[in-house]
């Protein structure tokens, strides 16, 4: 009987061998390989990985510090800066982006909810932006609440990814950001207050690391429970949900 | 496509446009994911760093070299895995101290017999004369037989990544990783029989 080489018995351990049903089938019949085939198995059982200390907290920091000074500086030609796909398709991007948040800064800048009170009813009849504002308002505090509610019920005992939810996060800060400015120069403290807890708590779930420990995630949900975060969303977003719905009654009888 | 590749594309495409600091987020981005794997090749937290800068700065001044498409993770593991075969490399040109002070396997095997199997401090005692051995054969390795048996056996890549990250032939792949379980073997074998 012709015997397995050593490196198919190897590349076998590993399921990296060509013919691996009639190596098998080799193994079941020869002893003197299955012996050489299970000492292999062995001794890569003992060579187990040694556990990776956690770096340093602020290890990114560290790396940026020593790094910045030796990085070249980068100056691309116009064609190069004109043609480049990544360059067009990130400034189509930033200018896209930049365009919903101004437009958004400026209507919840102007309309954002001071209670009823009387408006032109040309205006209202033509726009009725107050409900727009409502909406979007209502319609982002459902969307943190769902995170949060997410992330409250995500078991802190298991290996944790929360990549899906931090991109959720990162979505939802600059919304955060423009509302809570709105919010404070419209003097609603406690609407502002609720969006300025909010706005930690999203910032914190979006820079999160990568590899979360059980630990971080505690800390984080103890943050939102400590906090009442949810229950002060709900209040706060049923009440923007009341006032859209009298915005909706009132426009349509000024237009009746 | 992924919402962070999407992100990382868009970071890079601010890099390339002359904006220097916008390759801040990728460092904190991918700094934690590299980490672990050339840890396990160098076992100690200075070099790690140093190689990760290393990597970073190489990202760097490759960047109009990477490609949109592709995941700007698996190009930078590709380079942390080669900027980590390099620093192995000039290490072992440096690195002249013999490894163990009896380089005779067999009578280091006879100086770890132990009588009895039961637990107890004998036996770990045994147990971290082992993992000294294991480290101490992982040492005798070439970096490239050391590298793919790290990234085969404990980092879990299949073969096609490892000659990817290489750049190896997948049969040269394959050959790495053979040529040093062989060589584990031949330095743990009587080891391995001690344990019995």
């Amino acid at each position: 009987m012709k015997h397995l080489t050593e490196e198919q018995i190897v590349l076998h351990c590993f399921g990296d061998a060509e013919h691996s049903t009639e190596i098998d089938q080799h193994l079941h019949a020869c002893s003197e390989c299955r012996e050489i085939f299970n000492q292999v198995k062995a001794m890569l059982a003992s060579i187990e990985p040694t556990p990776v200390p956690e770096p340093q907290e602020n290890l990114e920091q560290e790396i940026w510090l020593k790094l910045q000074d030796r990085l070249p500086k980068r100056r691309p030609s116009i064609l190069q800066r004109i043609f480049s796909p990544h360059f067009l398709q990130a400034r189509w991007a930033t200018a896209g982006a930049m365009a919903v948040l101004v437009l958004a800064a400026f209507i919840a800048g102007r309309f954002w909810p001071r209670g009823p009170e009387k408006t032109n009813s040309i205006e209202a009849a033509q726009l009725d932006p107050q409900r727009v504002v409502l909406v979007a308002v209502g319609d982002h505090l459902e969307r943190s609440q769902m995170l949060l509610v997410e992330i409250m019920h995500t078991d802190a005992k298991s290996s944790i990814d929360l990549s899906r939810e931090q991109a959720q996060a990162r979505d939802l800060l600059d919304a955060n950001h423009l509302y809570r400015l709105s919010a404070g120069k419209k003097g609603d403290p406690s609407v502002e207050a609720m969006l300025d807890q909010l706005e930690r708590v999203l910032a914190e779930i979006a820079n999160a690391p990568r590899d979360l420990g059980p630990r971080d995630l505690q800390e984080i949900q103890n943050q939102v429970q400590s906090q009442g975060l949810l229950f002060k969303i709900r209040v706060i977003g049923s009440k923007v949900r009341q006032e859209e719905i009298s915005s909706h009654k009132y426009s349509e009888n000024q237009r009746l | 496509m992924e919402v962070m590749e999407v992100r990382d594309a868009a970071v890079v495409a601010q890099v390339l446009a002359g904006d220097q600091d916008a390759f801040r987020i990728l460092v904190e981005r991918h700094t934690r994911s590299i980490y672990t794997v050339i840890y396990r090749m160098t076992g100690n937290p200075q070099d790690t760093e140093e190689i990760i800068q290393e990597a970073f700065l190489r990202a760097y001044k490759s960047l109009e070299r990477f490609e949109l498409r592709s995941s700007f993770a698996t190009w930078l593991y590709r380079i942390a895995v080669n900027r980590t075969l390099d620093f192995l490399n000039a290490k072992k040109m440096t690195d002249i101290s013999p490894i163990t002070e009896n380089p005779d396997p067999e009578a280091r095997a006879e100086e770890v017999q132990l009588q009895s199997a039961a637990p107890g401090p004998d036996r770990l005692l045994l147990s971290t004369e082992i993992k000294s051995r294991i480290a101490a054969a992982m040492k005798r390795l070439t970096p490239v037989e050391r590298l793919a048996f790290t990234l085969r056996h404990l980092e879990g890549k299949s073969i096609e990544e490892i000659s990817e990250a290489l750049n190896l032939r997948t049969d040269a792949a394959k050959n790495s990783v053979f040529r040093a379980v062989q060589k584990l073997r031949q330095q743990l074998a009587p080891l391995m029989s001690a344990t019995k």
